[in-house]
């Protein structure tokens, strides 16, 4: 019997080591002729697909093709990072609102609108997306914060022309509302999961309940917020139809503002693989994959710097040892 | 001079408190604590000295931890709870409209049963009350904890890691620093309900001598379980039983010649 579990437990490594090695043996043409290139410029350019394939050091390619990923890598980290912002404090007031504040009976309602919201297919998320809010806040708000946004070096990238809605602001929003429910369900548990002690001996010194709720609850909690945040970003950094659909898709260069199109790893995969296919050599589709193993890369780094940061933050905050 | 619990006295951090005057701090008058429709304490009226430990006793279901959880109003908001008649405190109702609960729990401070530290550094937790009632500037803070810790005599095994988490303690410790804690923002009172029952007997010795220290500078109420710990710390004691007030006086004699039998039967441990 334990001999079935512990094969069991390898499981989830096994998977992990095979992606990641179907990946790098889809990609090795990809690596070997883009080389450090591929990491510092931005390009998607498939070459003569209708010339005669060539071949350098060993890779067979049609003539001029060039790819890069800076700028997919920049607007993936840079849209999953304005949907963190916006999401963890949102996230963390619903879950406290949901256990603390709210009646039992109204907690339950809106735990079951989360849940729903969790629900709802990505590319519903992206229409909505596409279709409403994206060209409502063109609209009615990105003119607004770019002529609040003083034109300054760094806050410059919060001006410039604010489009129709497809880009690296509405990316972040609509993922950070895709993640919403992940983070805030999260939360709601480990709040609930809380103690009754500390938190009246927060009462009876005298604290009021936001008191109690800021330095008691969520320091309790701290480090479960910090892994239900990384989970989250993880799931915004491999998001992939609704940022397709919000992003505009912009294959080149890195966005120069907030509201400029951008595109992501994921949202280039599954927008140019159809394209990619078209060149017989299979170099497109290779460099996709180099692409695809860089979001991996990433992804992988995001969850290790969040179990460091989770160590960091429970290092004085989690109740560990004798007395609880 | 009497203060209202609106009015916080700008001196409660220094060491001089008002106990110059013989009157009671804390006054029950016929009352009644009920949660839902069982009545748990009815018909209390007594009158808390001021400066000295009462202890309250009585087996449990009597009624002791409901009464002590009353008169910081931590009672307010467990479900079905209400209560009939009033508690004054320097002659003011607690439960008074204009009454501003966090500067009466700052007040009338509370230790538990348990050691319930808060989840940050050993340091941070001295100052959490102050902090969150905006005593003191930030740089005294440090200056505070180390009063604070010395007055329950921590401050020489802890001086060194206060930035640690207080979960590494021992359960005495933790409860010295809940005492340190509910100290620092300077309460006239504490309520505490079995301070000891959770801690060695090494540790409720320490934390007896402190709460002897304590007086006549504060005034306590000790809920305890313990007969001799009772009699031990507390010049006053107060006998509940089934629901009501037995006997409440000198320690000594409610032990040694009580007026009524109950009282008799129960420290004598023919019931409890």
């Amino acid at each position: 019997m334990q001999r079935v579990t512990g094969g069991v437990a390898v499981i989830p490594m096994l998977a992990l080591l095979f992606i990641i090695a179907v990946l790098l043996a889809q990609a090795w043409p990809a690596i070997l002729l883009n080389g450090g290139g591929f990491f510092t410029h931005t390009s998607f350019d498939l070459g003569n697909t209708y010339g005669a394939i060539v071949n350098t050091h060993g890779v067979r390619h049609p003539q001029g093709a060039s790819y890069g990923v800076l700028g997919w890598a920049l607007g993936t980290v840079e849209s999953s990072a304005i949907a963190l912002v916006l999401a963890v404090p949102v996230s963390v007031f619903a879950a406290l609102a949901i256990s603390e504040r709210l009646p039992a009976y109204l907690g339950r309602v809106v735990g079951l609108f989360l849940g729903t919201l969790a629900g709802i297919p990505s590319v519903i998320i992206g229409l909505w997306g596409a279709l409403t809010i994206g060209p409502l806040l063109a609209h009615r708000v990105y003119p607004l914060l770019a002529h609040l946004a003083p034109k300054v070096p760094v806050l410059s990238f919060f001006t410039g022309g604010t489009g129709n809605g497809q880009g690296l602001l509405t990316s972040g929003i609509v993922l950070g509302v895709m993640i919403i429910p992940i983070v805030a369900s999260t939360t709601r548990d480990l709040v609930h999961s809380v103690p009754k002690l500390p938190k009246e001996g927060g009462e009876a010194l005298g604290m009021t309940d936001w008191e109690v709720a800021r330095r008691v609850t969520l320091r309790w909690v701290g480090p479960g917020i910090v892994g239900a945040s990384v989970l989250g970003l993880a799931r915004a950094l491999g998001e992939t139809m609704a940022v397709a659909m919000v992003s505009g898709v912009v294959l080149s260069g890195s966005p120069g503002s907030i509201f400029a199109p951008i595109t992501t790893i994921a949202a280039t995969i599954v927008t140019q693989l159809d394209s990619a296919f078209t060149d017989t050599s299979g170099f497109a589709v290779s460099s996709l994959a180099e692409a695809g193993l860089v979001l991996v890369l990433i992804t992988l780094a995001v969850n290790v710097a969040g179990r460091l940061l989770v160590r960091r933050v429970a290092s004085t905050a989690l109740p560990v040892g004798r007395g609880v | 001079m009497r203060r209202t619990a609106l009015e916080p006295d700008p001196s409660d951090l220094a060491t001089s408190r008002g106990h110059e005057s013989s009157y009671p701090v804390l006054e029950a008058s016929s009352l009644r604590l009920q949660f839902g429709s069982t009545t748990v304490l009815s018909d209390l009226t007594v009158a808390i000295p001021r400066g000295q430990i009462t202890a309250l006793i009585g087996p449990t279901g009597s009624g002791k931890s409901t009464l002590l959880r009353t008169l910081n109003r931590m009672n307010d908001r467990v479900k079905g709870f209400s209560h009939d008649g009033d508690v004054l405190l320097e002659g003011e109702s607690i439960f008074g409209r204009n009454v501003n609960l966090m500067l009466l729990r700052r007040r009338i401070g509370m230790l538990f049963q348990r050691p319930n530290p808060f989840p940050m550094s050993i340091g941070d937790n001295v100052v959490a009350g102050v902090r969150a009632h905006r005593i003191a500037p930030r740089k005294q803070h440090r200056a505070i904890v180390e009063a604070r810790l010395k007055e329950v005599g921590l401050w020489d095994s802890v001086s060194g890691r206060l930035a640690d988490s207080p979960f590494r303690l021992s359960g005495g410790q933790q409860q010295l620093l809940c005492l340190a804690r509910a100290l620092a923002v300077g309460p006239d009172m504490l309520l505490l309900d079995e301070p000891t029952s959770s801690l060695d007997p090494g540790s409720v010795e320490t934390v007896e001598a402190l709460l002897r220290k304590l007086v006549p500078a504060l005034t306590l109420v000790v809920v305890t379980h313990n007969l001799a710990q009772a009699r031990r710390i507390a010049e006053q004691t107060m006998f509940l039983f089934g629901g009501r007030l037995v006997e409440f006086g000198p320690t000594a004699q409610l032990f040694e010649s009580p007026n009524e039998p109950e009282t008799m039967r129960y420290v004598t441990g023919r019931i409890g």
